[in-house]
């Protein structure tokens, strides 16, 4: 076997094609029990030459003794498991024999029995109860640990064992230890990942023990029969595997010729190793090595039961802050304002100094944050780099994202991210920030120089002197049960989110068909209540007609009937009963016009509130207006009303506004009309039409010198059908004014006045120079 | 005289034609009028279908049309004439109780020739007619209109 290896992570440790010279090994064909490959030690411990035996049946060979081999070549349950068959004698002394499956392979393994090691697992048992006994005891997991560590060295008689714990990164940092004098402290200190890589990890999680009896050993080849084609033989599960000559060098540079370790698997995954040292050549005895991996697995069981206590602990915890940013969230319009209005909650949620949210491209932020302008890179870089994950979590912007050690804020670093993606399609997300936690870490030995590389292949570091790094960019690592709560906020948001998506679609099309509903009464009050009023007009002035008509030709018949009479008598009987007929006449020409005026005041009544439902649900039509030209032309349409009046108008520089020209005239025909209207009866009517414009709105004012109005009533004057005033003094709708109002609010305007009785009256109303949101519905 | 042409009034509501009448009587043209009380009639009259197989193929000078009819409405009828080579040319004044904007505009884009908004005012409305009709009704004679000077001829289609 060659050491001349690229790299460690990528030697053929599963299949290194040699032992370590601890015993002897061999492999059948599982069908037809020929022997297809052996050590090439099998006569140092057996007086059989290696060649002698390959191609033979392992019964023909007289290796085992009948019992044994029935149970070796029995039929199992779980081929892959390595089984223990007891003990099988040699020249040389005792072995233990073990056997496993491997492909279509029976590996049969002989491990030497070092006599100065008798001992067998039951007799180990009540140090395993009290051990036992002990683990469970443990609270902390600081102190599981230790025991843990004393526990095992005082089993292996080994000088130092550790407990070595990965974190993410999968760098090793000894939680725990115990040791006599001969070997040095590691306790604290981290190992680079590139100390165990990654098919080591995985063979580590699969076969939970590995001894190293002596870095030094020389491997034994295992030898295959000849002219069979045989496959490498995979020796995973093996005891004798022969290891890495990178990590015999990394044992020896280390100054431990034997190591023992015993894996921590937890929930499945590696979650640690102990690690056993010695500082001399030594060896574990089977027994003693079943014991330590049946406490270990007891030891793995505590600390999943410490995790998973501790996990649901901060859940519960995190629940209260969560069932809090709900009932905000639900509240709120907005669900970003439930969380950014709430630090308090919304941070300690996941134990963050700032968070964001992003959405719909608008950016809020609370706490300690990068700008928005990072913020909005930050979701750049997520929405395309991990835009297909939920949550997305880092303890190290500046590791993860290019350019992601640049985001500060007052001085501290934001170094840890958690988002969750709330829509991949709007890119929204909520944020949340940690900032860099600057920290001194201590090394098992430079782990920039983990691997060095030397002549065509790389050497473990020499040093193993501690070695301190300060570590920047990092913030605390997120913890599972901040993840999770992280995920349950989003599925909140996201429920929320479509819960009002579905409100507001709800909301629109009920909103959709009540205007519907509007359109189409309004239709019908334009035709069909127009039409009676029309015709109550229409047939009454016929009827006025008709009535003059006759009252002429009464009247005319009258003059015929004096002109007759002027030779003779009847004179006044033909003028009372004239007169008579006059005054009934004229009575009903009265009364007639009275008809006509109230069928006209109603048609004009049905017109003002068309108008008025018009100017509420008519879409805006913007545009340029000049206003100037607008008032001069409301001035010319209201000529008729200025009949036998005398008005002076002092109209100001008015400008343009972007506004709805048909509606903009209603407002100013309507405000001119009541001016006009309300100072009838001056001697000289004053109106004055101004504008003032500020960066948000132009407000027009139209004042008069009128009648005016008393404040107290300022409330009623907006209101549909209110009048301050008798209807004789001055007629109206009472429509005008809500009108006005209900345009400008369209606009995003508003309209008010001002005014003192007999004094004169002053209506403002503002149109923004900006368009703004319509009116919902509109 | 009998090359004047018809003025075709299409209107439903009795009163309204009985007042649309006088107005049309007051202002003492010549023309004959030919009243329609739906669509459909007005159509058959118009294109000279059903009943109307058999009348002279002369068109009218003028079809005052309501916008609210039974069967089939002002606009529909609109639609119709002004989409058939035949009787394309012939003007058609939509008289409406409406104000409403829609209307006004759908009216306009079917090819209307005016639109009025009968006013509630009678003599605003005899004047509008009276309008109408002289615009309309003389515009389109060979020879300039003529005025009445017997009684209005009205005819229902």
């Amino acid at each position: 076997m060659t050491t001349d290896l690229q790299a460690c992570d990528q030697e053929p440790i599963r299949i290194p094609g040699h032992i370590q010279p601890q015993g002897f090994l061999l492999s059948i064909d599982r069908k037809t029990t020929e022997l297809l490959r052996i050590s090439a030690n099998v006569g140092q411990f057996t007086d059989v030459e290696p060649q002698a035996l390959l191609g033979r049946t392992l019964e023909s060979t007289g290796l085992l003794a009948p019992d044994m081999l029935q149970a070796i070549l029995a039929r199992e349950a779980n081929p892959g498991t390595p089984r223990t068959h007891g003990m099988a004698e040699f020249k040389s002394g005792n072995f233990l024999v073990i056997s496993h499956v491997s492909g279509r392979e029976r590996v049969v393994e002989f491990e030497y029995v070092d006599p100065a090691f008798d001992g067998s697992l039951d007799l180990l048992y009540p140090d395993m109860r009290a051990a036992i006994e002990t683990l469970q005891a443990d609270r902390t997991p600081a102190a599981l640990y230790q025991s843990a560590a004393r526990i095992i060295r005082a089993l292996t008689g080994y000088d130092r064992a550790l407990v070595y714990a990965f974190d993410e990164q999968w760098n090793g940092m000894v939680v725990g230890e115990d040791r006599n004098e001969r070997l040095p402290s590691y306790f604290d200190l981290r190992f680079p990942a590139s100390d165990i890589p990654a098919q080591a990890r995985e063979l580590y999680r699969l076969n939970r023990l590995r001894l190293i009896a002596n870095a030094d050993y020389v491997p034994v080849p295992i030898l295959e029969r000849e002219g069979v084609d045989l496959a490498p033989l995979d020796l995973s599960y093996a005891v004798l595997r022969s290891v890495s000559p990178v990590h015999l060098e990394y044992m020896r540079n280390m100054g431990t010729p034997s190591s023992f370790s015993v894996s921590i698997v937890v929930g499945g995954q590696l979650w640690g190793l102990i690690s056993t040292h010695h500082a001399q050549p030594r060896i574990v005895p089977q027994h003693v090595r079943a014991a330590c991996d049946f406490l270990t697995q007891i030891m793995a069981m505590q600390i999943e039961g410490q995790i998973r206590s501790s996990n649901a602990a901060e859940r519960v915890e995190r629940q209260a802050l969560q069932a809090r940013l709900l009932a905000y969230m639900a509240r709120e319009e907005n669900f970003v304002q439930g969380l950014v209005k709430h630090p308090e909650d919304f941070l300690p949620l996941v134990d963050a100094q700032g968070a964001a949210v992003m959405l719909n491209g608008v950016c809020y932020t609370v706490g300690d944050t990068p700008d928005e302008e990072g913020v909005i890179g930050i979701v750049e870089w997520l929405a395309g780099e991990h835009g297909e994950k939920d949550v997305y979590s880092t303890d190290s912007l500046a590791d993860a994202m290019p350019g992601g050690a640049r985001f500060t804020h007052g001085g501290a670093a934001t170094a840890g991210l958690l988002a969750v993606q709330i829509s991949q399609i709007h890119r929204s997300y909520v944020l949340w920030f940690r900032q860099e936690l600057v920290r001194t870490v201590r090394w098992g030995g430079d782990p920039r120089q983990a691997k060095q590389p030397g002549v065509g292949r790389l050497h473990p570091r020499l040093s193993f002197e501690s070695w301190q790094e300060t570590v920047r960019d990092r913030s605390a690592p997120w913890t599972a049960p901040q993840l999770d709560t992280a995920a349950l906020l989003r599925n909140a948001i996201i429920g929320i989110v479509m819960r009002k998506a579905e409100e507001l679609a709800d909301i629109t099309d009920e909103l959709k068909r009540s205007n519907r509903e509007l359109e189409a009464f309004s239709y019908s009050v334009s035709h069909d209540l127009r039409a009676p009023f029309r015709h109550i007009v229409g047939y009454a002035e016929l009827l006025k007609d008709e009535l003059q008509a006759l009252g002429e030709a009464s009247s005319g018949e009258a003059l015929a009937a004096q002109a007759t009479d002027g030779n003779g008598n009847g004179n006044g009987n033909g003028n009372g009963s004239n007169s008579d007929a006059a005054g009934a006449s004229s009575r009903s020409l009265r009364y007639i016009d009275t008809i006509i005026e109230s069928a006209h005041t109603a048609g004009k009544l049905v017109d003002g509130l068309l108008s008025f439902s018009q100017a509420g649900r008519v879409s805006l039509a913007r545009e340029d207006v000049d206003v100037d030209r607008m008032v001069e032309l409301c001035r010319h349409l209201l000529q008729p009303e200025l009949r036998g009046r005398k008005v002076e108008f002092h109209i100001g520089a008015l400008g343009h506004v972007s506004a709805d020209p048909t509606m903009l005239r209603q407002v100013f025909q309507n405000l001119l009309s009541n001016a006009i209207k309300y100072t009838n009866g001056r001697e000289v009517a004053k109106i004055n039409v101004t504008a003032t414009r500020s960066p948000a709105a132009t407000v027009f004012m139209v004042q008069d010198n009128g009648v005016g109005f008393d404040m107290a009533y300022v409330g009623k004057l907006f209101g549909v059908f209110q009048r301050l005033h008798r209807m004789e003094d001055f007629e109206g709708t009472g429509i005008g004014l809500a009108n006005v109002r209900r345009i400008a609010e369209r606009h995003g305007g508003s309209a008010w006045a001002e005014g003192v009785v007999d004094e004169g009256a002053k209506f403002y109303f503002s149109i923004p120079n900006r368009e703004t949101a319509e009116n919902v519905g509109a | 005289m009998s090359v004047l042409k018809n003025i075709l009034l299409v209107e439903d509501n009795p009163k309204d034609l009985e007042l649309t009448l006088v107005a049309l009587e007051r202002s003492r043209l010549a023309n004959e009028v030919v009243t329609a009380r739906d669509g459909i009639e007005a159509l058959d009259w118009l294109l000279r279908r059903g009943a109307h197989k058999n009348r002279p193929p002369v068109d009218p000078a003028v079809v005052l049309l309501d916008l609210k009819l039974p069967k089939m409405d002002g606009l529909e009828v609109l639609a119709t004439i002004k989409s058939d080579p035949a009787v394309k040319h012939v003007p058609v004044v939509m008289l409406t109780a409406s104000r409403e904007e829609s209307d006004l505009v759908r009216s306009y884009d079917l090819g209307v020739n005016a639109f009025v908004v009968k006013p509630v005012d009678f003599q605003e409305f005899f004047d509008a007619i009276r309008g109408l009709g002289m615009f309309w009704a003389i515009l389109n004679e060979p020879s300039p209109g003529q005025l009445r000077t017997g009684p209005m001829k009205v005819t229902e289609a």
